[in-house]
């Protein structure tokens, strides 16, 4: 078994087996619902933003996080938004239109194995809460039309440093 | 015999490719040519020991270990593989000994299977702990049983007494009020002594929680051997090592963390290691 299937086990366990189904929301900070965790290379969460910050009131957005074997150690687990029904992507200076976060934590420099899927979640539920600038990041049309790499190794340019 | 180191390295790497092709028996007996040609080499002990292993020889395996060990005692593989067939023979003390004496060697020469050899150890540890429970339940069991035996012929006994010429004369004597009388309070006794067995067993199985200090933040494993970086944060020291490999850095700080900056955390280990022992449940949590 590899670390990260290990590891990702006892995550969902602390989400999960310690409580009846009905109570997996008080162990999750409020805003974030697991949707989906068959198995332990990809993970569906609902985030919500709790305040009443106007750009993202009433919206719901489902983050798709994807697991490295060794997960939590050296690679960056991916992590995007994706688009469905009813789950648009969050207006953001730092988030792109087909999904892709730039978030110093999901790069593999800013990566800490102390990471775990409930903090990478609050990280970017705070990151939203703390947004006044209704936009998407300088290039976003040219980005998403031409872009092909992963995530994790595209080197982001931080437009905006006052976000 | 005279010496052949060339002769058996051949066999050696004949008998390495049996091995990992899963011919277990093939490489059992090139290995064992191999130390025909040369007694002196702990490397063959070792592979035929893995091999034995495979094969679930484990007396044999203990044999080519402990002629590793009189080779070279601080062979690492030698005692792992120890430990695993000591493990398979339930002799957990053994077991859980050379499995740490693996661990300390791994940590002291940084020897890659230092997570592997880390989760040996608590393995033996979750094993010999589930033996004695059982062991223990069982006990609780039989004394239960003996006791409730005991009671049983007791009021066997009280009754019985009852029963005698002299108690049904004696003046004023109500004996079937009596008879049962004494019957209903060895009930209840009974009753009540199998409730208090009752209530032991359900407290064990109380919810059990790891405590938070125990786990390791990387693996969220429990913790065997904490190491503690310069920021105060104690991590197990395989997985520490592990991400320092990759990265240089403090997990939470992000400062620069270089492997010789860690230090032991030896009041956690020792804390670690007594929660374990009265809750071995806590390996697999």
């Amino acid at each position: 078994m590899s670390l990260g299937t290990k590891r990702l086990g006892k995550e969902l366990t602390k989400v999960l087996i310690r409580f009846p189904c009905e109570q997996i929301q008080k162990t999750l900070p409020p805003g974030i619902t697991l949707v989906k965790a068959d198995d332990l290379q990809e993970w569906l969460l609902d985030i919500q933003v709790l305040d009443q910050n106007p750009i993202y009131a009433g919206e719901t957005y489902r983050l798709k996080f994807r697991f490295g074997k060794q997960y939590p150690i050296g690679i960056t687990p991916e992590v995007v938004f994706t688009k469905q029904e009813n789950r648009p992507i969050p207006m953001h200076p730092h988030i792109y239109s087909n999904g892709i976060i730039c978030l110093d934590l999901l790069g593999s420099s800013g990566w800490s194995p102390v990471q775990n899927v409930e903090s990478v979640c609050m990280s970017i539920q705070s990151m939203l809460t703390g947004n006044t600038k209704n936009h998407r990041p300088e290039g976003d049309a040219d980005f998403v039309s031409t872009n092909k790499a992963r995530p994790k190794d595209i080197e982001f340019y931080y437009h905006d440093n006052e976000v | 015999m005279v010496r052949d180191t060339v002769k058996a390295g051949l066999l050696k790497a004949d008998g390495n490719k049996r091995f990992q092709s899963g011919d277990f028996v093939g490489a059992e007996s090139l290995y064992s040519k191999a130390i025909i040609s040369d007694d002196t080499n702990p490397a063959l002990y070792t592979n035929r020991a893995m091999a034995r292993l495979k094969l679930c020889l484990w007396d044999s395996a203990i044999a080519d270990c402990q002629a590793c060990l009189k080779l070279n005692g601080e062979n690492m593989k030698a005692h792992y593989y120890l430990s695993q067939a000591y493990l398979e023979l339930r002799a957990y003390d053994d077991a859980v000994a050379h499995a740490h004496r693996a661990r300390q060697i791994c940590a002291v020469t940084s020897d890659k299977s230092l997570a592997q050899v880390t989760t040996l150890v608590l393995r033996c540890k979750k094993d010999r702990w589930d033996d004695a429970e059982k062991k223990r339940k069982r006990e609780h069991k039989e004394l239960e049983e003996e006791v409730l035996e005991t009671m049983r012929w007791q009021k066997a006994e009280a009754l019985k007494m009852l029963e005698s010429p002299e108690a049904a004369d004696a003046p004023g004597g109500n004996n079937d009020g009596d008879r049962r009388q004494v019957a209903e309070e060895w009930d209840a006794k009974m009753e009540q002594l199998s409730r208090v067995f009752e209530a032991a067993r359900t407290n064990e199985e109380k919810r059990r929680e790891v405590p938070e200090w125990a786990i390791d933040d990387i693996t969220f494993g429990f913790m065997v051997d904490p190491v503690m970086t310069v920021s105060g944060q104690s991590y197990e020291r395989a997985s520490i090592l592990e991400h320092l490999r990759l990265q240089q850095t403090d997990p939470l700080t992000r400062e620069p963390l270089r492997p010789s900056d860690l230090r032991p955390n030896l009041a956690l280990r020792k804390a670690c290691e007594d929660f374990l022992q009265q809750n071995g449940w806590a390996v697999d949590w």
